[in-house]
């Protein structure tokens, strides 16, 4: 059996750390499905999933080092006009930071709820806000 | 306070009901892969960059394309809905020949606060007599027209009929007629600033992003295009912040502007201030 939901938030910052914990174990929760997978996915590309401990100083450290490792201010390829879109590129840092981040991530599901660690906060993270934004939570299984 | 004297509302969800000339508007305007998107997810655009006021700019293309990129009535409508965050501006196609009726309309009754043109998009050089018209109802409404100028991403679009030298007439001929050439005329530069220097009713605006990065782009405006003390000794007066949405976004234009070097008095009046004189809602004797 197969349960896709979405969750939709609108960030009002370029970047910013949103916890979908609670919803996605809702979710979870309120499937039949009692075994099986869950998989929560970024409809975008230049945002992630990310799975980490829920406190404002890793927040801030993950956040620091990802803009160390791809600055604001960078050679990039993508700093033009994209005529297919009518507009300005200029977010190589969303993409290159959702590519550190990852698009998803995966939980086993156990006698109807999620299987996870006790600082396992699930973060959907945005990085070329502010936007509204998309994301699938799809359970699967028995 | 800042005040974005240039925004094309093509997906401001209060007028998109109609998904057919929402396509038209993509099709015409040469903006793809964007959806419309309500009043909370643009006035967060806002707040992020600072901005207080929006001017909408909409623009009829009648006789040229047979339709409106946002026409006339849904921008009052928009402002209607928030007066504060909005400030609406009129379009006419000059071809029409209801022309200045329908600018009657606009000012008179819907009370738009300017004119927005794009010689390129609709075809005539500005400084063609047949224009004249369309100037003298500006001065008879005391609004500014701001007008596309330079380089247009639109299809269909003559770079020719918006080079700057073609709006000197215009200045020479109505100097009390205040206008705008957007986006500097990019990449006409030198003779935007050639015109703004000798004729103080033309202004220009920052929505200059077609090359580089943000901070790329603007620094080589201000530093390279223009001499870095050019805004401070002489252009101060008529540099407008503009971020042209839904092309470029204003918090990466403003955050590009929080970089150059220039007096507070020189930020002060590009943030805001020529806006309100440019709008009439100021008056300041040179």
């Amino acid at each position: 059996m197969v349960d896709l939901q979405t969750i939709e938030w609108m960030s009002r910052k370029p970047e910013e750390f949103h916890r979908i914990t609670e919803e996605v174990h809702q979710i979870v929760e309120k499937s039949s499905i009692k075994n099986g997978l869950v998989l929560v996915v970024t409809a975008h590309t230049t945002t992630g999933i990310m799975v980490n401990e829920g406190l404002p100083c890793v927040e801030t450290d993950i956040a620091d080092t990802l803009t160390k490792i791809v600055p604001l201010e960078a050679e990039y390829a993508h700093a033009h006009f994209l005529p297919s879109y009518g507009a300005t590129g200029n977010n190589s840092t969303g993409h290159i930071k959702s590519l550190l981040c990852g698009n998803h991530c995966v939980f086993p599901v156990v006698d109807g709820k999620i299987a996870c660690g006790g600082a396992q906060d699930i973060y959907f993270v945005e990085f070329d806000g502010p936007q509204t934004r998309k994301i699938y939570v799809e359970v699967f299984g028995d | 306070m800042i005040i974005d004297m240039h925004i094309h509302p093509i997906f401001y969800g209060a007028v998109c009901e109609d998904s057919e000339e929402v396509e038209f508007r993509k099709n015409a305007f040469g903006v793809f892969k964007q959806s419309p998107y309500g009043y909370e997810e643009m006035f967060a655009e806002m707040d992020y960059a600072k901005v207080t006021k929006s001017a909408l700019l909409p623009l009829d293309l009648t006789t040229t394309e047979g339709g409106w990129v946002v026409n006339n009535d849904q921008i009052a409508k928009l402002v209607s809905d928030y007066p504060d965050k909005f400030i609406g501006f009129a379009s006419v196609d000059p071809r029409r020949e209801d022309a200045l009726n329908v600018l009657d309309y606009a000012f008179g009754t819907l009370g738009l606060k300017g004119l927005k043109l794009n010689p390129a998009k609709q075809h005539f050089f500005p400084n063609e007599r047949w224009m004249f018209p369309i100037y003298e109802k500006c001065l008879e409404y005391n609004k500014p027209i701001i007008f596309h100028a330079g380089l247009s991403w639109e299809p269909n679009a003559i770079t020719e009929y918006a080079h700057p030298l073609k709006f000197e007439e215009v200045a020479v001929r109505y100097p009390k007629l205040r206008f705008c050439l957007a986006h500097f005329a990019w990449p006409f530069v030198r003779e935007t600033v050639m015109l703004m220097i000798k004729y103080p009713n033309v202004y220009t605006d920052t929505s200059v992003l077609y090359m580089d990065s943000p901070e790329e782009s603007i620094q080589r405006l201000f530093t390279v295009d223009m001499g870095p003390l050019w805004t401070d000794r002489a252009l101060h007066r008529q540099i407008m912040f503009a971020s042209n949405g839904p092309r470029f976004r204003q918090f990466k234009i403003l955050r590009a502007l929080e970089k150059i070097k220039m007096r507070d008095y020189a930020r002060e009046g590009i943030y805001y201030k020529n806006a309100l004189r440019f709008l009439g809602e100021e008056v300041e004797e040179w």
